[in-house]
């Protein structure tokens, strides 16, 4: 059963305010009684251990990287929204909502969508008192730009590195509370099971990265703060390390999974180049703002871009965008780009690329402009390709970069799982099928900051949770069954390594469950990762031992469990027998090639539950209701 | 007066102490050179300039009072650091090479600060602590010294140790006190180099000219 | 364009049945100049797991130059011969041929080595815990554009907030010394009128905390700054003098 959304009923201006104040407290001085795990250092893990910490909690904060500073959150490149109406342009946090909410098209609550629009200002304010240095103008006051699919200039950034700086700032504000005494942490730390007492979430398991060795941990309440999955397809924009082995070993407790095929391709990275590329760089979309995209007229024109005149030219996304051009959202400008190249336009080596050309920006705003604005990311570029995007134009091409769906949880962050939270992009909750560009370093900081902070006090404030410590028999079962696969890993003693696992792993879900989706495609999908999971079991070499800091062991328990969550990313495909934002099935399109929702049966979230290995998960809806926004086709003409 | 030794026994209180008295022997050097400079113009001139410093007899004693605490001061400070250092990286790497940043003067101070410590010793045993009268003056001494040619070498290497040393330290006491602005470091690194190599040559050329014309 | 080309690395092993470590050879055949240093790795890492011997251990992360988890000395320059890149952003385009490369962990007491090329780089979080932040609560804070900061010193924090801790300034200084890296902290926060207020108390825990850690002195030979992936100014080092003095005497 899936449990009550929670969402508190009244104005969606006035649910949070009437929210926050029906939580129950938890009385300052009993706030040190309490132990809470935050997984995760990323903008939602640190911000919230921080939050946590400095409201007298007792926090208990893992991460996978050597130091909590390095979380994937670090990479995010263009900025982060919040409504402040600072350039005067008619925002609100109405439009941001309203933006998010038809940006995401129409599969996220409105009430989250609403309370994320809201704190969207607060979040700036905290950053700025943090330290975070801001982009500004001469007089001192915060620049703002426009950003992918957003008519409002509300876009806060610092260079090209926004995310760097707003993890440095939650990691500052963390360490501040290490400082005090009120965070511990525990770095090199791989959480592998989540522990469950009397139907609350009780602890973890983890392994100690350098010995190996498996440590447990209470807690009062778990915190799932461990990102996304983009690395399921093997390339992608994610880290190497981002995973989904935390996530998904709390669906095997029982936490379910909701809406795992909705995975966001971003339009504007480096293409591949080469089999034994590891991961794809991201472009900062704000490229797109002085970039214009194009191909060849011709399909098969091979000509140096310079060589191919105006006229032979196709500015695509102009001819068929009028109104956003270059700038439409990201899922449209992805499927845009694969048409393309589908069509046998695109360009590069592999023909799997399009272009993205500055001359006419360079030309209009001079050289020194368009550098003062992206110089590091054409430095960036020409350090991993080789070209020059002053001169020539950069080659792009989509590639995975977020995931929408994750752990179902209510209006409080909490999931079905009692006492078991789960935040920032680990979570389903605001995006919906489409995320909008600085919208996802809005969320974790929102959901860490401002939101589990109360939460969870309202969770511990209103629940008896009586005291356990590590001795409890379920976390020696924990450990045993994790020692039972490290063993099984180690014992298979195969030919082919983990990584040309993943790497087959991650071509078959690009090629059937990535861009542009079909049902005969997904269930062929399904088949084939079920004999290389099988395959996987009987063939793999793991080398090393157990008891070592060995990072092919931790890559195989990840593999492992991406090849299990890509089968639910195609089941879930296939269950959604509509196309909505990154979701594309070819037999749902309106006349002109756009996605075509089905509001009446599809206007709702899939949540999965786990039934056992190789067991059909179960199905649970979660209808979505629109009160305030009207759905419409999404149009960017 | 906790306070200040505490901040002494910091990393930067160390390089603060090492530029201090770093910046008081560039000082002294500068003096000592424009001084000795007094050879050039013959055994009048100089026995002239040694007469009137020996007129400001209480500020000669609070000098040398000063330059002797200064000295130990930077020796025992280098020795520290140069001790910290090593111990720092206990292992060192298998190729060592320089991105561009060291130079002669920055990789060789401690040697170089060693060298000029042995010359000192030698220095003040010829010369301060000489037996002096008035058929044979300190003038006497200073030609009858320079006319070995083992001397002349001797002073040779310590002025160009001597300037290898100032063309780090000189740039590389602003820096330690903090005072680097992208206005004026260009021109103090310019004029640490200037300074170097007017003090080494200045230094250089006094034992040769009195060797080769004495 | 791209091409093939054949390597010989030396690299480091350690490891707990090697407590003292020393230099492996290895053949890298094939290398494609496309690839960066960490892909050729991968392709080394792979062929010695064929070959069931154990991988090269090295610590990697975003594999776009801002994590700052990559790092080893390569060929005696922190993140290898390419001024401002990381290690995962070095490509191979920049080798010849043939070529032996030099493979080392990053060398300092404060960072001892887990394995291979992985060292322990915990001192430089003990150093930010001891003072490397604004003490701003959650919630509450004034509207953002109450604070004014000119355009320039928001710059130049930000030049000082690029550190990506990767420790490189620590693995390049010959005397194993953190200044940069603490003094790009200082600098970042000190420069904003956020940061004023705690920055007496900052500079002092901070420099205090380096030097318990065990970090060499500076001795101003700025090979920090130019092996610095994101070119650090030693400048912010002159900063945190300043600072440290004003703090001391006042």
């Amino acid at each position: 059963m899936l449990p009550d959304s929670k969402v508190p009923a009244g104005p969606l201006a006035d649910k949070w305010d009437r929210h926050r104040f029906e939580l129950k407290l938890v009385n300052p001085a009993n706030r040190k009684k309490y132990d809470i795990i935050v997984v995760g250092t990323g903008l939602a893990g640190a911000s919230a251990a921080a939050s946590l910490g400095e409201l007298g909690y007792n926090v208990k904060n893992f991460c996978i990287q050597d130091s909590p500073r390095r979380a994937h959150s670090i990479a995010a490149q263009g900025g982060i929204n919040a409504s402040k109406n600072y350039s005067n342009d008619g925002d609100s946090t109405w439009r941001l909502f309203y933006d998010t909410i038809k940006g995401g098209d129409f599969r996220a609550r409105e009430a989250n969508v609403y309370r994320l629009a809201q704190l969207s200002e607060n979040i700036i304010d905290q950053c700025v008192a943090q330290g975070v240095p801001f982009a500004r103008d001469y007089g001192g006051l915060l620049d703002n730009r426009s950003f992918g699919g957003a008519q409002v200039a509300r876009t806060f950034y610092a260079r090209g590195q926004t995310g760097q700086q707003l993890l440095l700032g939650a990691y500052s504000a963390l360490m501040r509370q290490v400082s005090e005494g009120k965070v511990k942490l525990y770095a090199r730390r791989e959480m592998l099971d989540l522990v469950i007492v009397d139907g609350k979430a009780r602890g973890i398991v983890v392994r100690n990265l350098i010995t190996g060795e498996l440590e447990s941990y209470s807690a009062h309440a778990v915190v799932l703060a461990t990102g996304g999955y983009g690395n399921a397809y093997f390339l992608s924009t994610n880290a190497m390390s981002s995973n989904v082995t935390a996530a998904f070993r709390a669906y095997r407790k029982g936490a379910f999974f909701a809406n795992p095929s909705f995975t966001q391709i971003h339009p504007t990275c480096i293409p591949v180049h080469g089999l034994h590329q590891s991961k794809l760089t991201l472009m900062s979309e704000s490229l797109r703002n002085d970039g214009r995209v194009w191909v060849p007229k011709e399909p098969g024109d091979k000509r140096v871009p310079e060589k191919i005149p105006e006229s032979e030219r196709d500015y695509y996304l102009e001819r068929k965008y009028p109104s956003f051009g270059n700038l439409v959202p990201r899922d449209v400008a992805s499927r845009n780009a694969k048409e393309q190249c589908d069509l046998g336009k695109g360009v590069g080596e592999t023909g799997l690329a399009v272009y993205l050309d500055f001359a006419e920006a360079i030309k209009r705003d001079g050289k020194n402009v368009i550098e003062a604005k992206y110089g590091n990311l054409f430095e960036m570029y020409e350090k991993i390709t080789g070209e020059n995007p002053y001169v020539t134009p950069m080659k792009i091409y989509p590639a995975v970069h977020y995931t929408m769906g994750g752990l179902w949880v209510d209006y409080n962050l909490m999931t079905n799982v009692e006492g078991l939270f789960a935040l920032g992009e680990a979570n389903f909750s605001d995006h919906g099928a489409n995320r909008l560009g600085a919208s996802a370093l809005m969320q974790g900081l929102a959901d860490g900051y401002f939101i589990a902070p109360y939460t969870i006090s309202g969770y511990l404030g209103s629940n008896t949770i009586k005291s356990i410590d590590t001795s409890h028999p379920a976390f020696d079962q924990s450990r045993k069954e994790i020692s039972e696969q490290v063993s099984r890993f180690l014992s298979i003693q195969g030919k082919q390594t983990v990584n040309q696992f993943h790497r087959r792993l991650g071509k078959i879900l690009w090629d059937y469950c990535g861009i542009a989706k079909d049902e005969a495609g997904l269930s062929k999908a399904l088949g084939m990762i079920r004999d290389l999971r099988k395959e996987f079991y009987k063939d793999v070499y793991v080398p090393g031992e157990g008891a070592d800091f060995n990072q092919s062991l931790e890559n195989a328990g990840r593999v492992a469990d991406f090849m299990e969550l890509a089968e639910l990313m195609v089941l879930d495909a296939l269950n959604r027998k509509e196309s909505c934002g990154c979701h594309l099935n070819t037999a749902y399109l309106t006349e002109e090639n756009e996605p075509l929702r089905d509001d009446e049966n599809f206007a709702l979230v899939a949540a999965w539950e786990y039934t056992g290995e190789d067991k059909e998960p179960v199905f649970h809806k979660e209808s979505l209701t629109f009160e305030n926004v009207e759905l419409t086709q999404r149009s960017y003409k | 007066m906790n306070w200040f030794i505490e901040t002494f026994r910091t990393s930067i209180g160390k390089k603060l102490l090492m530029a201090i008295t770093g910046l008081g022997f560039l000082g002294f050097i500068a003096m000592h050179l424009m001084g000795n400079l007094t050879l050039f113009a013959g055994r009048d001139a100089f026995l002239a300039y040694v007469e009137a410093l020996h007129g400001l007899e209480a500020f000669i004693l609070v000098a040398e009072i000063g330059l002797l605490v200064f000295a130990i001061i930077h020796v025992f400070m280098g020795l520290t650091l140069y001790l910290a250092n090593n111990n720092a990286r206990k292992v060192r790497y298998a190729v060592q090479k320089s991105g561009g940043g060291r130079n002669i003067g920055s990789a060789t101070m401690p040697y170089t600060g060693l060298v000029i410590l042995l010359f000192l010793i030698l220095h003040l045993n010829n010369f301060s602590f000489a037996d002096v009268s008035d058929d044979r003056t300190i003038y006497e001494v200073v030609t009858a010294t320079f006319a070995s040619l083992g001397y002349v070498v001797i002073y040779l290497v310590a002025a160009v140790a001597l300037a290898i040393h100032i063309r780090h330290g000189f740039w590389s006491l602003f820096q330690s006190l903090g005072l680097n602005h992208d206005k004026y470091m260009p021109a103090i690194r310019k004029i640490g180099i200037a300074f170097a190599v007017v003090v080494g040559a200045g230094f250089a050329l006094i034992p040769i000219y009195l060797n080769l014309t004495v | 364009m791209t091409k093939n080309i054949n390597l010989t690395l030396k690299v480091w092993r350690q490891n707990r049945s090697r407590p003292k470590g020393g230099f492996e050879i290895y053949n890298a055949k094939d290398i494609s100049t496309d690839m960066s240093f960490l892909e050729m790795l991968d392709v080394v890492n792979e062929n010695l797991i064929v070959e069931k011997k154990e991988p090269i251990a090295f610590d990697h992360d975003c594999r776009e130059g801002i994590c700052g988890t990559c790092g080893a000395v390569v060929d005696g320059q922190a993140h290898g011969p390419q001024k401002e890149t990381t290690l995962c952003q070095l490509h191979m385009r920049h080798f010849k041929n043939n070529e032996t490369i030099v493979i080392e962990p990053w060398r300092a007491r404060a960072f001892p080595v887990v394995k291979d090329l992985v060292v322990d780089r915990g001192a430089l979080d003990e150093i930010i815990a001891a003072g490397g932040y604004i003490s701003a609560k959650t919630g509450g804070p004034q509207d953002a554009n109450n604070i004014l900061i000119g355009k320039e010193i928001a710059d130049e924090a930000f030049n000082a907030a690029a550190c990506i801790g990767c420790g490189a300034c620590v693995a390049a200084c010959p005397n194993a010394s953190a200044m940069l890296f603490v003094g790009a902290k200082i600098s970042h926060l000190g420069l904003l009128p956020q940061g004023r207020p705690e920055a007496k108390k900052r500079v002092m825990s901070m420099v205090r905390a380096m030097d318990r850690l065990g970090f060499g002195n500076c001795s101003n030979e700025t090979e920090c700054e130019i092996q610095c992936p994101k070119a650090i100014s030693i400048k912010n080092i002159a900063r945190m003098n300043r600072d440290f003095v004003k703090a001391s005497v006042s």
